[in-house]
């Protein structure tokens, strides 16, 4: 365990009747960082918050809280604010009072109080919204009022379950960067739940990808963009090209695998990824780094693959070309319109996908 | 925008509207009319004369009952709603499903028996040879004078309105959003602090119609008064019954009718005021 260790889960397991919704969980929440904990509905995210908030309690294990254990600590006895889905605003109480809430359980007084509201409302630019009722007010509104009542006792912790789902999308963007700013001003843990890629990788420090209650990989969105641990992260990310086949060599650095696409290899820097021959593996690579040429590219420790073009789509700067290997693999490439202009894009060209041996990620299948 | 009438809507809702002003519009028109009648000679004659206004109005018997029964129906509101409050609570938050389903059952029984069957049965209990005295006799103590008693009369009135208002709180109090209760809870509201703090609010709109009800139908009944409560202290209902049994003074009754609806009226509407207080849509 690290000295900056905020939270830590060893070996938490949740149980629901015989539904396991958490399988045995370790891992560190570091003071200070935005930790996003992503994955599909019914994953386990909200429950592993949940837990964490004190409102489910772990079957087996230890949550830790400043290196406290904290299992037996009724939600009403911990510091960990939670930002609902739904956000939960009192819908009897005016937004100050909504804001005022935490401070008056905690017995500060009425001035105090006042003057603590006061403070976070102008913080959240909601102050002439004070005396409104929680009724009146918009989506984007009643998401700061909500991050306002969290965040007015000054928590070393802020956990957040989906709380943008509910907004349009520019909004979203706009909401996405107040609670990054939020979060780097203050320096609390901010602990964020999403299903949404876009919003984890935009805004954490690190991201947990979940599936079926288990851990699939924690890193930096770097990390887990570049170099997806599992298979699941890479389908997941839905970013990658994957091609499956046996490990035919791995010598050198080099390791070719016999994938129905044909011979690909690829540079394995990590020498402890340890590719058996025989074994069953994935090489991924990003569509960003997949090219597209009419002719077989010269060059050495490149991988080549005829494909027929099956469409595209164009979103804002970048297009997507659909493409289809000669074994019927779907594959993507992403590419910017100026990379492409010189390519005839027709649906049924024939072209060459190529990418350098050093673009491609070994995955190991377990 | 209008709406206008069409003859699909009309076909439902004539027979209702006329049922309404067959009984209820009319009645209540002559009911006016009536209070401005004379009696002469244990006789009514049609008049318009504010003879039993002025008279009901300015005797104290008329406002010692008043505020007896205003104070009685105001108890037992009071009183129903703070029991019955535990009791839907638990029905509530505290079971389970089918639990629920059955406590809710078992809140509608009492509405297969008559009301004034169900008081007359609180007789066999509280009379001075009854259930209840019988059995503290057994261990030396009483008999103690438990019907013909203002707490008699409560009894009746509990009897009367307490299923309803367990139900009518109860479907305020299960549409409560279980997340309001969690965050509330995530804010350091303790449970205790949590229903007076958020649960009680949230179901506000539920508990004041539910006191209400009691209210209305305290009010009004005859009774337990009169069964439970010996007619003593004498309630509006019961003095309505010895106004028109005393030489025919029904117009004096349509009086204080009249002031019992009226009252109501400003009951009903200030409570729902303040159930609604402080919510726009």
């Amino acid at each position: 365990m690290t000295n900056d260790a905020l939270v830590t889960f060893e070996g938490v397991v949740k149980r629901f009747g015989s539904f396991v919704a958490v399988q045995r969980m370790d891992f560190e929440i570091a003071k200070g960082e935005f930790l996003a904990i992503m994955g599909s509905s019914g994953c386990g995210k909200t429950t592993t918050l949940r837990m964490l908030a004190g409102l489910e309690a772990p079957s087996e294990g230890v949550i830790r809280l400043a290196g406290k254990p904290i299992n037996d600590l009724p939600t009403w006895s911990r510091d960990t604010p939670m930002v609902w889905q739904s956000l939960a605003l009192f819908p009897f109480l005016n937004v100050i009072e909504n804001v005022e809430f935490a401070l008056k359980m905690r017995g500060v007084g009425k001035a105090e109080r006042r003057r603590r509201a006061e403070q976070w409302l102008e913080r959240m630019q909601i102050t002439e919204f004070a005396g409104r009722n929680i009724s009146q007010l918009s989506g984007g509104q009643r998401q700061r009022v909500a991050l306002a009542r969290s965040l007015v006792v000054e928590p070393e912790i802020l956990l957040l379950d989906e709380p943008l789902s509910a907004l349009d999308a520019a909004l979203k963007v706009r909401m996405q960067s107040v609670l990054k700013n939020l979060q780097r001003e203050t320096g609390i843990t901010f602990v964020y739940v999403t299903h949404s890629q876009s919003e984890a990788f935009s805004m954490a420090d690190r991201v947990v990808i979940m599936s079926r209650g288990k851990i699939e990989q924690i890193g930096t969105p770097q990390e887990i963009y570049r170099t997806p641990r599992t298979r699941f992260v890479a389908d997941f990310l839905g970013s990658s090209n994957i091609f499956t086949g046996k490990v035919a060599a791995a010598e050198g650095g080099i390791v070719t695998l016999n994938t129905p696409a044909g011979a690909l290899s690829l540079a394995s820097p990590d020498p402890s990824a340890h590719a058996v021959v025989g074994q069953t593996a994935s090489l991924t690579v990003l569509d960003t780094k997949t090219n597209l040429a009419l002719r077989s590219p010269s060059g050495r420790d490149l991988n080549a693959i005829p494909v027929r073009m099956i469409g595209e789509e164009f979103i804002g700067a970048t297009a997507t070309v659909y493409l289809e290997t000669r074994d019927g693999q779907e594959i993507r490439i992403q590419k910017s319109h100026e990379e492409l202009a010189n390519l005839p894009l027709q649906i049924g060209q024939e072209f060459e996908a190529y990418w350098s041996y050093d673009d491609g990620h070994l995955v190991m299948e377990h | 925008m209008r709406k206008t009438l069409s003859l699909y809507g009309l076909t439902f809702s004539l027979p209702l509207l006329i049922w309404q002003l067959l009984f209820f519009v009319f009645p209540l028109v002559f009911l006016v009319a009536l209070s401005f009648w004379t009696v002469k000679n244990f006789r009514m004659q049609v008049d318009f004369d504010s003879v039993n206004w002025v008279t009901m109005y300015g005797r104290s018997v008329f406002w010692k009952a008043y505020g007896t029964t205003f104070a009685l129906a105001a108890a037992a509101s009071v009183l129903v709603s703070a029991l019955a409050f535990p009791c839907s609570y638990a029905i509530s938050f505290k079971l389970s499903e089918t639990a629920r389903r059955w406590a809710v059952f078992l809140m509608v029984i009492p509405f297969f028996t008559s009301y004034l069957v169900r008081v007359y049965s609180w007789q066999i209990f509280l009379s001075d040879a009854g259930i209840i005295n019988v059995m503290l006799g057994w261990i030396g103590l009483g008999p103690y004078a438990l019907l013909n008693t203002v707490g008699a009369t409560m009894i009746g009135y509990l009897t009367l309105t307490f299923p309803l208002v367990v139900l009518l709180q109860l479907f305020s109090l299960v549409f409560i959003d279980r997340t309001l209760i969690e965050a509330a809870h995530n804010l350091r509201c303790g449970r205790l602090r949590t229903v007076f703090a958020v649960i009680i609010p949230s179901a506000r709109v539920g508990l004041v119609i539910a006191a209400l009800f009691a209210f209305i139908l305290s009010f009004g009944d005859f009774v337990s008064p009169i069964y439970l409560g010996g007619g003593d202290p004498t309630t509006l209902s019961i003095l309505i019954t010895d106004t028109t049994k005393s030489g025919q003074q029904w117009p004096r009754a349509a009086v204080i009718a009249l002031t019992m609806i009226g009252t109501l009226l400003v009951v009903a509407f200030a409570a729902v005021r303040f159930a609604y207080k402080g919510r726009t849509k």
